[in-house]
């Protein structure tokens, strides 16, 4: 018997290592564990949340209990039910918009360093003229502009988001074209596309990979502050910066607002997490220095 | 050159992006009675030049803008110039504060986990500065609030000083410096207790990204040759991480303080809505959401104004910490 499970922890401990070093980070693992029960938990509310999160109850203000976990808000609604629905709006906005920025800014990133001159000249100068605005700030003049509302809400996310993505694919297209490898292969004739596909892509692609991680954790932060401002979510939509809005009004009930600012915390810290981890994995010089060039 | 350059792109873009909206100013400056009078609009309009085409309006923006003129806000009824400069001190000594405090910490923090790198304090390090990164400031304001005002009643609640406290007279704008300067000591004290705590809740997030930048920084200057013989000299430790690798580990660490100004601005409108502080964070989310057209421009050209104005300190310190870059 003992044999046997000497064994399989052999073989448990080869797995274990055959494993890339990054994903063995104790906290590579937190971050995965999170963001995957997170994304259960976006799938699965309407099933797992013990109430309809804008059902009112007669119990107002009720502190948490074993009948309401995360207690009751203002109107008596279940906030533990309303904590889980506020993934199904987060997440996949976050997803949206993060891959909406990063096809706008990976495109016109990869044109600026594929082509360089003019085309080069004008996206960086945007980037830059985006840059120089706090995100909020742009952000709240776009809402403002269009009419508070989520939707309105992403858009100014990604318009502010863009160009940090852009940049970074600029430098990395960039810095592997100028490489000698690439070089070598246009004096052997292999055609443009073939460089593109086989040599910057995978050069590209690692660091993309975390700074979506990255992106992902700020998109939720900057989408909640919004709400949070009233510019995004509204009343009684169960979305997370909005409930902490809420909260704020009622002080004395803390946990209307405290549930809904951990579930942030947590999902965004699983994020940051994992993209933290993964920069290690990768070159960790590439992120920083195409992001300070 | 550069700066007159940017100036104008960011001018160009708030204003095309503020101007070009489906929302009209005058409905949410006039209010439900006054908007549905079709001559109340129209005179609106005319006030605020916004019956011209839009590129006239730009050039008559820019216009002013060249003799310092931002134009008059549309719902403080005051030039835009009159309402920053009234409220910028109040930012600054928030900003100030809370960058003075991220970079203390973080700095500290980063080359110390650096230097226990893989060890249980550098991963604690890890989860701590990542956690700063990771919560949204607002919710961190409340939090903050409500334990240690609410709770504990440790530091007074909202604003720049009690309601029963005078400003002290002005000369920067700054309570601390001002109130130092005229030798009210009871002000300074009350002015310091109502700063710390927005200060620190601003400041989290910068000091969890100055930790990690710096961790980085130092790690990589810790595999040079030069580190090793400093320690095999017997400097003293302290010697070799100031003397050798900070300096040397400082300019990437430069270009992130710079950059994170921006995360400063984004904080003081989440912060300054929280602690009612009468900065230009509440003005802007003010202006933004009374559609206020000259009051976000004017915002959003000064804050890009001393963005780049930063930056460019930034440049000349890298100047002052490497030698090559001076000479280059």
């Amino acid at each position: 018997m003992s044999a046997a499970v000497i064994n399989s922890n052999n073989r448990l401990s080869t797995a274990w290592r055959r494993i890339p070093g990054a994903w063995r980070q104790p906290l590579t693992v937190v971050g995965l564990v999170l963001a995957a029960s997170w994304l259960v938990v976006a799938l699965l509310a309407p099933w797992i949340s013990p109430q309809d999160p804008l059902a009112q109850g007669p119990a107002l203000y009720q502190a948490p209990s074993a009948a309401h976990l995360l207690g009751t808000d203002e109107l008596g609604r279940d906030v533990f039910s309303r904590v889980l629905w506020g993934a199904r709006i987060s997440i996949p906005l976050a997803m949206l918009l993060v891959s909406l920025a990063f096809t706008i800014g990976g495109t016109l990133g990869g044109l600026a360093g594929y082509l360089g001159g003019w085309v080069d000249e004008v996206v960086m100068r945007g980037a830059d003229f985006v840059f120089a605005v706090p995100t909020i700030l742009l952000a709240m003049a776009v809402v403002a502009a269009l009419g508070p509302g989520l939707f309105h809400a992403v858009l100014a996310v990604v318009l502010v988001s863009w160009p940090g993505i852009a940049r970074v694919v600029r430098g990395l297209v960039r810095t592997t074209m100028e490489s000698e490898y690439v070089a070598v292969g246009r004096l052997l004739g292999s055609p443009t596309h073939r460089a593109l596909t086989v040599d910057v892509l995978p050069n590209v692609a690692g660091p993309v990979i975390v700074l979506a991680a990255l992106e992902i954790g700020n998109a939720i932060l900057l989408l909640s502050a919004l709400s949070f401002l009233g510019l995004g979510a509204r009343p009684p939509d169960a979305e997370w910066g909005s409930m902490v809005s809420t909260g704020a009004q009622h002080f004395e009930a803390w946990w209307i607002g405290v549930f809904p600012g951990v579930a942030i915390v947590s999902i965004v810290l699983a994020f940051n997490f994992l993209g933290d981890s993964l920069r290690d994995a990768f070159d960790p010089k590439a992120i920083i220095k195409a992001r300070g060039a | 050159m550069a700066l007159v350059f940017l100036c104008l792109g960011v001018s160009v873009m708030a204003f095309v992006l503020t101007h070009i909206v489906p929302n009209d100013p005058a409905v949410a400056n006039l209010g439900d009675r006054a908007s549905s009078d079709p001559v109340a609009v129209r005179l609106y309009r005319e006030h605020f030049g916004l019956d011209k085409p839009l590129p006239v309006q730009y050039v008559v923006y820019l216009g002013n803008l060249l003799h310092g003129d931002l134009g008059e806000s549309e719902q403080s009824r005051r030039a835009v110039r009159t309402d920053l400069a009234e409220y910028i001190p109040a930012t600054a000594e928030l900003a100030i504060t809370s960058m003075v405090l991220a970079c203390l910490l973080g700095i500290t923090l980063g080359v110390i986990a650096a230097l226990r790198r893989n060890r249980l304090t550098d991963q604690v390090l890890r989860v701590v500065s990542l956690g700063g990164m990771s919560t949204p400031q607002f919710w961190l304001a409340l939090v903050a609030l409500y334990v240690f005002f609410y709770q504990l009643s440790w530091v007074p609640g909202s604003g720049r000083l009690d309601a029963a406290v005078l400003p002290p007279p002005h000369l920067t704008g700054l309570f601390t410096i001002d109130s130092l300067a005229a030798g009210q000591f009871d002000v300074f004290v009350n002015s310091v207790q109502h700063l710390i705590l927005p200060a620190c809740v601003l400041a989290a997030f910068n000091m969890g990204l100055f930790t990690r930048f710096t961790r980085s920084a130092v790690l990589e200057v810790l595999e040079n040759d030069y580190v090793r013989t400093a320690r095999a000299k017997g400097l003293p430790e302290l010697t070799v991480v100031f003397r050798h690798v900070l300096r040397a580990a400082s300019p990437p660490i430069l270009t992130v303080v710079g950059l994170a100004f921006g995360n400063v601005m984004t904080g003081t409108v989440l912060v300054e809505n929280i602690f009612s502080w009468p900065g230009i964070g509440q003005y802007s989310y003010r202006s933004a959401t009374a559609l206020d057209l000259p009051a976000i421009v004017g915002v959003m050209l000064f804050v890009a104004i001393v963005y780049i104005l930063v930056n460019m300190v930034v440049d000349i310190l890298y100047g002052v910490v490497d030698p090559r870059i001076r000479l280059a």
